[in-house]
């Protein structure tokens, strides 16, 4: 069975046809990368996997199970996190208290354990997610880079307890050390059991890591494919003629 | 290849001597810069009290006594501005808002309600106008600075029609009137609430879950929300607040003096700003700290008072606060970007 699937799903803004009877599944530890062109309905998908946009018509389901996600809270309950390229961290925040912005360690009036929730930053930045040059849990996350940040964010997922990681264009404002950095991370929490779905135009880190491609265009799957059956020549071709 | 020192170059570098770097870590805090300003100033005007106790009577009790009178105020003024401004929003019609409640507080007691009632609906009264400034400025994605300038003429126009302009007194009876400004072991007591008020912001704002979700929606609101805080009710609330405090100013002012008049809260708005901004607080939201508020509205009325002290022209005051505000202003822009720039 699978961990998280797409059924038939279709999403209209007014007149317009955003996607088409969209279906795909992602199983469990796996990578997979979902590829098309700009305006292909990638983001639609993200956005409706995370629980920001509803399907017109079709559903999701989690573990085989129907499950109808109104809000972004709700696809955190089921395990979804969602990394943006843009990644939803506050700058002005330190670490630890945006790795758990929103669900805090609070005593029964709401005053913050400050200690416990840094002591967990430190160690889920040392343990889970290996960036340099982060040494404090208490540095601003408006003096990390950008990819870094990022860690901060997969930091996040991974104490959290997230199943499925939506990377949405995650490599677009990184340097290629970073870039070398968050793809190596995709596989080391593949191999935790923690599904990644990369969305990315970039072919290249798509082939790196991914299971299996799913490639969109016009808003609905053109082709589905394992990464032992294809060529980057193969991928290529499905982007870029349909 | 990118050298690797923009990984490892902290902005206190190794090579800066340890009395430099601890500066510099200084002035990096939120509140830093202030509180070095603030303290020199303090030990400038203990020094020069000490020396010539007969010309300049800082230190004297009845110097002491006023500026714990004439604080309290402004201070809690700010408190709630200021909670309201790391929110990233403004409110330009908190000293309407503090005469208009104050009248209607004392027209309560007037028409013979306790004051002990009359005070909480006063509050309740400055919370609904802020809430409502709120549900404005997010219901038609306004800017709150245009609102709140359409409630500051408003609830200005407001006191006139209630009231015309002529004074309330204000008798609320003993026991209302040793709370709010009567002297407890020497030090007054409407600046006990001021410090009490500002202890419970500080741990509102950077101990609660609460001032968490403050400085998130203040920093980034987009971030803020994707993650799940409820950004529209967070500045909601920081609307609300900055309301009550208006509020409660009037009731201090109003029971210091025993009368309400309709003219005075005029000006205090941009005052209270003045104070978080000198106190380090950033226009745009998501940057200070309740010190640097508290320690703003000290500075201001403690350059106040040397300046009356020094028996020199009021408009001297004006022209001091005009240019720390300016200064101050420049400096936390600087921080700003060097913080974006990181």
């Amino acid at each position: 069975m699978s961990l998280l699937a797409l059924h038939n799903i279709n999403k209209t803004f007014g007149p317009l046809r955003a996607l088409t009877d969209l279906s795909f599944e992602v199983g469990h530890s796996e990578v997979v990368g979902l590829l098309g062109d700009n305006g292909a309905g990638k983001s639609t998908t993200v956005n409706l996997i995370s629980g920001i946009h509803q399907p017109s018509s079709g559903h999701l389901s989690i573990d085989g199970e129907r499950r109808d996600f109104t809000c972004r809270r709700d696809s955190a309950e089921a395990g979804i996190e969602t990394i943006y390229q843009n990644t939803a961290l506050v700058d002005c925040l330190s670490i630890s208290r945006n790795i758990f912005l929103g669900r805090e360690l609070t005593d029964r009036f709401g005053f913050l354990d400050l200690k416990t929730m840094r002591e967990i930053a430190m160690q889920v930045l040392d343990s889970a997610v290996h960036i340099s040059g982060i040494d404090s849990p208490d540095k601003l996350v408006g003096d990390l880079s950008g990819g870094q940040k990022q860690a901060v964010a997969i930091a996040r997922a991974v104490f959290f307890k997230r199943r499925v990681l939506l990377l949405d264009e995650p490599t677009s404002a990184l340097s290629v050390r970073e870039t070398e950095a968050l793809l190596n991370q995709v596989l080391r929490l593949k191999q935790e059991g923690v599904s990644s779905v990369l969305v990315t135009h970039n072919l290249y880190h798509a082939y790196q890591v991914c299971d299996r491609f799913v490639i969109m265009s016009h808003g609905t799957k053109v082709f589905d494919v394992a990464k032992a059956e294809t060529t980057i020549g193969e991928l290529t071709q499905h982007v870029v003629l349909t | 290849m990118r050298p690797v020192t923009d990984m490892t170059h902290d902005r206190a570098g190794p090579h800066q001597r340890p009395a430099a770097r601890w500066l510099h870590s200084l002035l990096s805090m939120p509140a830093g810069a202030i509180l070095l300003v603030f303290v020199t100033v303090q030990l400038f005007c203990i020094v020069a009290g000490l020396i010539f106790p007969d010309d300049f009577r800082y230190l004297s009790p009845q110097n002491m006594g006023i500026l714990m009178r004439s604080v309290p105020v402004l201070g809690c003024l700010a408190l709630g501005a200021g909670l309201l401004m790391i929110a990233g929003e403004f409110d330009l019609s908190i000293g309407s808002v503090y005469t208009f409640t104050a009248v209607v507080m004392a027209m309560l007691v007037g028409s013979g309600v306790d004051a002990f009632l009359a005070a909480p609906a006063g509050l309740l009264v400055g919370a609904a106008i802020g809430l409502s400034n709120g549900i404005l400025t997010l219901r038609f994605n306004l800017p709150s600075f245009i609102v709140t300038l359409g409630g500051l003429l408003f609830w200005r126009g407001a006191v006139l029609l209630i009231n015309g302009a002529v004074q309330v007194r204000f008798d609320p009876g003993p026991a209302f009137d040793a709370l709010f400004s009567g002297t407890v072991i020497g030090i007054n007591a409407a600046f006990i609430w001021f410090v009490g008020l500002s202890l419970a912001f500080w741990a509102l704002l950077h101990r609660h879950r609460f001032g968490n979700h403050v400085f998130a929606t203040g920093g980034d609101r987009s971030a803020a929300t994707a993650i799940g805080v409820n950004t529209a009710r967070i500045k909601l609330a920081a609307f609300a607040i900055a309301g009550a405090m208006a509020a409660f100013a009037g009731i201090l002012a109003t029971t210091r003096v025993g009368s309400v008049q309709p003219g005075q809260g005029a000006g205090l708005e941009l005052q209270a700003i003045a104070a978080c901004v000198i106190g380090g607080l950033s226009l745009r939201g998501g940057r200070g700290s309740i010190l640097g508020i508290f320690l703003g509205v000290m500075l201001i009325f403690t350059i106040t008072d040397v300046l009356l002290l020094l028996r020199a022209p009021g408009f001297y005051l004006d022209m001091f606060i005009a240019t720390l505000i300016v200064v101050a202003s420049i400096f936390n822009h600087g921080l700003d970007r060097r913080g974006a720039a990181a």
